[in-house]
């Protein structure tokens, strides 16, 4: 089943996605189009979020890194989630912003110290999200920085959580990203160098792993920058495809700005 | 590992803001893996496992059931934010401060600033902090505070905030062009560049003198 959270007539829902795309209410059954809502990220109560850094085989090599010996893994704020087919930012005045199309395990069970046998069970299910760098601000302290790495928006996840029975085998999915329509990133579960049990298995050695912790498990190949007016649709096979709108500083921040 | 009723969503921690630890890592920062001297605030999140209480007792870091060699704890003034807090001045930085309370950051030792330390950072409990928030209208004025940190009634350190490189009203612009700060979150604003090496059973007091006290145990293996 895929859960997702939309704003819908000025309330917040939780709802099923049904066959046809339609927008189901969990708590009265009621249809909804999807043309009638605001998608929101559809973890309710976002507890940590771990992302990792050069992950996929491929990607190491592209950015001239050797493939790390120990997962490279850093922390992101809640301020930087947003929905499916909600603007993102550029900041002003940077030189290289890109996505980063990721397969995300979201966990559905307290746990600490699990083995790699049992970090499944601790699995809820998987949703996308494009985890955005503005690689300008990187500098070699805490490297990916927050500066870099934690901004307002620069997250997008969604549309939904899919429930990790109806996936099934991860470990072979295809993952891409398209830029207006062009594809620029196309890659493989496969080339995941620490896999979702690892992971389980390593960060819980180190701290409990709770429901609504997320591991987005890094992204391969293909970078691109990034400028208002951009589309991007991240997509993995079997689980969904999410759709983002890269727009300025100014327009994202309104009367903050 | 016991929640805190104070910080609801982000606990940002400044690291390598204690000025004289600044200057006396100069010759450090310019050599590999830094190359060049942090030109931003250098931050990093405690997660909502390492939440913590006054009174807890903070759990001696293991690893594959074996207990950790050393560990170390710094105390730092925790702004807490009263309402949104989104791309403000200096000036007005201050505005958005609901109050005040102490945090107090356990962890492995500080060994590279590299790559963000997930290992030595994140131990569950490890980020206790106080149990008031002393309300901004209280504190005339947040640099004039000074954290004194005791391990087992012997001062280990004393920490006056405005012996940092970046003070609260800048720290909270700076962070809040990265990051919209919300109602409940906390900024840890600076540590004592040298923490204070701690053992299985000590007793950890931090205090602002007059203002808040801090107190936690170090659990056993």
């Amino acid at each position: 089943m895929k859960h997702a959270r939309v704003l819908f007539n000025g309330s917040e829902l939780d709802v099923t996605v049904e066959e046809n795309g339609q927008l189901k209410s969990k708590a009265d059954g009621q249809l909804i189009n999807e043309t009638d809502v605001t998608w929101l990220s559809p973890i309710k109560e976002p507890g940590t979020i771990f992302a990792l850094g050069l992950n996929y085989a491929d990607h190491a090599r592209e950015l001239a890194f050797e493939p790390p010996k120990e997962p490279l893994v850093f922390l992101k704020g809640s301020n930087t989630l947003t929905g499916h087919k909600q603007n993102a930012y550029r900041p002003d005045n940077i030189d290289f912003q890109h996505y980063e199309c990721e397969l995300v395990a979201v966990i559905g069970k307290e746990g600490k110290n699990i083995s790699r046998e049992d970090a499944m069970d601790y699995v809820a299910g998987y949703t996308v999200c494009n985890d955005f760098a503005i690689r300008d601000y990187l500098e070699n302290y805490y490297r990916p920085n927050l500066r870099v790495k934690s901004r307002d928006s620069l997250l997008p996840i969604g549309p939904w959580l899919i429930d990790k029975d109806d996936v099934g085998d991860i470990t072979d999915l295809r993952v891409t990203t398209h830029v207006n329509g062009e594809l620029t990133q196309d890659g493989t579960t496969a080339d995941i160098i620490f896999d979702v049990p690892f992971l389980v298995e390593y960060l819980s050695k180190i701290m409990t792993l709770k429901p609504g912790d997320m591991i987005a498990t890094g992204t391969p190949e293909g970078l691109k920058d990034m400028q208002p007016g951009d589309k991007v649709v991240c997509e993995i096979e079997k689980i969904g495809a999410l759709e983002t709108y890269i727009v300025s500083e100014q327009e994202f921040y309104g009367d903050k700005y | 590992m016991t929640n805190n009723p104070i910080v609801k969503g982000k606990l940002v921690c400044v690291a390598l803001n204690d000025a004289s630890q600044f200057e006396a890592m100069q010759a450090e920062f310019n050599e590999a893996p830094y190359k060049s001297a942090p030109t931003q605030p250098v931050l990093y999140f405690k997660p909502h496992n390492t939440w913590s209480t006054d009174g807890a007792t903070v759990e001696w870091a293991t690893s594959e059931g074996a207990a950790a060699e050393s560990m170390v704890v710094g105390a730092s003034l925790a702004v807490v934010f009263g309402e949104e807090c989104c791309r403000v001045s200096q000036e007005e930085a201050l505005n958005y401060v609901g109050g005040y309370s102490l945090v107090h950051d356990f962890s492995l030792p500080e060994v590279s600033y590299y790559r963000p330390d997930i290992k030595g950072k994140c131990l569950d409990g490890s980020a206790p902090i106080g149990s008031v928030v002393v309300p901004a209208a209280d504190v005339a004025d947040p640099q004039a505070l000074t954290v004194v940190t005791k391990v087992n009634g012997e001062t280990v350190s004393e920490m006056p905030v405005s012996q940092m490189v970046r003070g609260v009203a800048e720290l909270i612009s700076t962070i809040s062009y990265i990051m919209t700060l919300q109602p409940g979150d906390v900024i840890a604003i600076g540590f004592p560049g040298q923490r204070a090496p701690i053992k299985q059973g000590d007793k950890v007091s931090s205090a602002i003198a007059g203002v808040i006290e801090l107190n936690n145990v170090v659990g056993r293996v």
